[in-house]
C-alpha cells in the first residue's frame, strides 16, 4: 500500500508545481504502479471508467464538429452587443454566456471560445480586458458545477455512480444560480472602476456583425439540430434508461455522419492528453484502492467524524474546495470518489455527500490559477494576447469567489441536506 | 542539373537581426534586404530564431487574433484600435521570433528545403555552418528556381 500512496502522492505533487506536462505525469504514476505489480493490468484495466472517457469524447467530437461553423462566436458577440456598452450589462451578459455554455459544454471548451471574443469586445469598447476575463473564469466554474457534463469533477462522479443529468440539474443548479449571481455581482462592484466604457466606444462593439461570424451556415443547418438534441437527450437520458456517455457518443457520430468535416478532421478536436490523463489518473487511483489506502482513509474520516452526517458533508465539501485549490479538480476528485463512496455508503447511500463532493471541487477550481484546466488555458491566451494574468493576481480574485460561494454553498447543503 | 544544385543556386548572403534589436530596426533591415524574414542571433552569433513579415505582423496585431480563427465581422473602425499598439515597434525582436528550430547546413537537399516550407510556418531557413548563419534560403527563392528548371526541362 505504502508503495501506491507514494507513487500517487509523488505525481500530484509534480502536478502541482505545473512544470512537468500533468498528463506524462499521470502516465508515468500509472506506469510505475503497474510495473511495481501494485496493481496489476487486468485490475488497472477495469479501473479506467471507460464511462467517464467516452462521455468526454463524445463531447469533444461535438464541439469540434460544431465550433468551425462559428456558431459560439455569434452567440459572444450578441452577448456582448446585447449589453449595448453598459458595463455592468457587459459583464452580465459575458458571464451569463460563459455559464451557460459551460454548464453545456465543458469548462475548458468555453473558455477558449469566450476569452478571444472577450478581448475583442474589451478592444472595441477601449477597456481592460482583463477584468472581463477573470470574471468569465470564475462563471465557467460555477456554471459548469450546475450540470452533469459541465465540468470534469461532475462527469467524474456521474461515472462512478447512478446519478442522472436531471439529478444533478435539481440539486446542483439552484446554487450555481444563486452563486453566479452573487459573485458576479460583487466582482462587479470590484472591478467597476476598470469597466468604464467612453459612449463612442459603445458604437465599435454595435458595428461587429455577428451574422458574418457564421462561417458555414449549411454545416451550421446540418449539425445544429443534433447539438440540441443531444442536449435535450441528456436531460432525459435517466428516463430513457440511456447512460451519458451514450448520449454524448451518439449526438457525435450523427454529427460525423452528417458533417463536411472528415473523420481525420473531426478527430483532431479530441484532447488526447485530457483522455490519457484520465485513464493514468483512473490506473493510480485504482492501485490506491485495490491497496485499502481509500479505506483507510474513509474508515479515518469516518472515526474522526464519528459517522456525524453532518461533518462529514461539510468535511467532504470544504476540503474538497482547498485541496482541488491546491492540485487541480480532477485528480481531486478522482481520488475523493471512491472515499466518498465508502462514507455514502456507510450513511446508507446518501445523495447529498456526492453533491457535498461536486460542490466543493467545481467551486474550489476557482481558488487558484491551476485548479482547473480551464484557468490555465485562459490565462495562456491573455499572455499570448500580452496581458499576463500571474498566480497572485488570479489568487486575488479567486480566493474571495471561492469563499463567498463556499459559504452559500455551506448554507445551501445545510439547507437542503441536513 | 541535379536537385541538389537548384538548393546551392538559391542561397543568399543576408543581414543579422540581434536579439536585441528593436522591432523598428528589424523591419527596416528586412525591407533593406528585401527578404521576408532575417534570421536572429545572440551576442555570440548563434542562432535563436527568426523574425520577419509574420512575426512583424503577430507583434503589431492583438495576440488574441490567431485564436479568433475568423474575423471577417470586425469592422474598419476597430482598425483605430491598432494605433495604440504602435509602441511595439521598440520592443525587442526576441519577444516576438519563431523559435521553431529549423536551420539546414550548406549540403541540403530540394526535398529537404521543400519538406521545411511544406511542413513549417517559415518564409526563409537560415544556413548554418559550423554553428555560425551563412546564408538563408527564402521561400520565394525556392520556388523560383524550381519553376524555372522544370520550365528549362519542358
Amino acid at each position: 500500500m505504502l508503495l501506491a500512496v507514494l507513487i500517487f502522492a509523488g505525481a500530484l505533487a509534480v502536478i502541482a508545481t505545473e512544470r512537468v506536462d500533468r498528463t506524462k505525469v499521470a502516465l508515468v504514476g500509472a506506469m510505475l504502479v503497474v510495473l511495481s505489480q501494485t496493481i496489476d493490468q487486468e485490475h488497472a484495466i477495469e479501473a479506467v471508467d471507460w464511462e467517464t472517457i467516452g462521455l468526454l469524447a463524445g463531447m469533444m467530437l461535438i464541439v469540434r464538429v460544431t465550433e468551425p461553423t462559428g456558431i459560439y462566436t455569434f452567440l459572444a458577440i450578441r452577448a456582448g452587443q446585447l449589453a449595448r456598452g453598459k458595463p455592468f450589462a457587459v459583464v452580465l451578459s459575458l458571464a451569463l454566456s460563459t455559464a451557460l455554455l459551460s454548464a453545456f459544454l465543458d469548462n475548458l471548451t468555453t473558455v477558449l471560445l469566450m476569452v478571444p471574443i472577450t478581448f475583442l469586445l474589451a478592444d472595441a469598447l477601449d477597456i481592460d480586458p482583463i477584468p472581463l476575463v477573470l470574471i468569465e473564469i470564475i462563471a465557467s466554474n460555477i456554471g459548469g458545477t450546475a450540470t452533469l457534463i459541465g465540468d470534469p469533477p461532475n462527469i467524474l462522479i456521474a461515472g462512478a455512480t447512478d446519478l442522472t443529468f436531471a439529478d444533478f440539474v435539481v440539486n446542483l443548479a439552484p446554487i450555481a444560480m444563486v452563486a453566479f449571481v452573487v459573485v458576479t455581482g460583487l466582482l462587479y462592484l470590484f472591478f467597476r472602476k476598470r469597466l468604464q466604457i467612453a459612449p463612442d466606444a459603445r458604437e465599435r462593439v454595435l458595428e461587429l456583425d455577428a451574422r458574418r461570424s457564421i462561417e458555414d451556415m449549411p454545416e451550421l443547418k446540418r449539425t445544429l439540430p443534433v447539438l440540441v438534441i443531444t442536449i435535450f437527450a441528456f436531460f432525459i437520458h435517466g428516463a430513457i434508461g440511456v447512460e451519458p456517455a451514450t448520449v454524448a457518443l451518439t449526438g457525435a457520430t450523427i454529427m460525423l455522419l452528417l458533417t463536411r468535416q472528415t473523420v481525420e478532421e473531426a478527430l483532431r478536436g479530441i484532447e488526447w492528453p485530457t483522455l490519457f490523463f484520465f485513464v493514468g489518473l483512473f490506473v493510480m487511483v485504482g492501485a490506491l484502492e485495490e491497496n485499502g489506502a481509500i479505506k483507510e482513509v474513509a474508515d479515518a474520516i469516518a472515526s474522526v467524524t464519528q459517522g456525524d452526517r453532518t461533518a462529514e458533508l461539510m468535511g467532504i465539501m470544504w476540503v474538497s474546495a482547498i485541496g482541488s485549490g491546491i492540485i487541480d479538480n480532477i485528480p481531486f476528485t478522482a481520488t475523493m470518489i471512491p472515499v466518498v463512496d465508502q462514507l455514502q455508503g456507510a450513511a446508507g447511500s446518501d445523495d447529498a455527500y456526492w453533491w457535498a463532493l461536486s460542490l466543493g471541487a467545481c467551486f474550489g477550481g476557482n481558488f487558484t490559477l491551476i485548479a482547473a484546466a480551464a484557468n490555465v488555458a485562459a490565462a495562456g491566451m491573455a499572455e499570448r494576447a500580452g496581458r499576463p494574468v500571474g498566480f497572485m493576481t488570479f489568487l486575488k480574485i479567486g480566493v474571495p469567489a471561492t469563499l463567498v460561494s463556499m459559504v452559500l454553498a455551506t448554507g445551501y447543503v445545510a439547507l437542503r441536506y441536513l | 542539373m541535379s536537385p541538389q544544385t537548384i538548393a546551392n543556386t538559391v542561397r543568399r548572403e543576408a543581414p543579422l537581426l540581434s536579439h536585441n534589436d528593436s522591432l523598428r530596426d528589424a523591419a527596416d533591415r528586412i525591407m533593406a534586404a528585401d527578404v521576408p524574414a532575417l534570421a536572429v542571433v545572440d551576442d555570440h552569433g548563434k542562432l535563436l530564431g527568426i523574425f520577419g513579415e509574420r512575426e512583424f505582423i503577430g507583434a503589431l496585431f492583438p495576440g488574441y487574433l490567431t485564436t479568433l480563427g475568423y474575423a471577417g465581422f470586425v469592422p474598419r473602425s476597430l482598425d483605430e484600435v491598432l494605433e495604440k499598439r504602435a509602441d511595439c515597434l521598440d520592443d525587442r525582436v526576441s519577444k516576438y521570433m519563431n523559435t521553431e528550430h529549423i536551420d539546414v547546413d550548406d549540403d541540403v537537399s530540394d526535398t529537404q528545403l521543400a519538406e521545411i516550407f511544406l511542413h513549417h510556418r517559415v518564409l526563409i531557413v537560415p544556413v548554418v555552418e559550423r554553428g555560425r548563419v551563412t546564408g538563408i534560403v527564402t521561400r520565394e527563392d525556392f520556388f523560383r528556381a524550381l519553376a524555372r528548371h522544370l520550365f528549362d526541362l519542358s
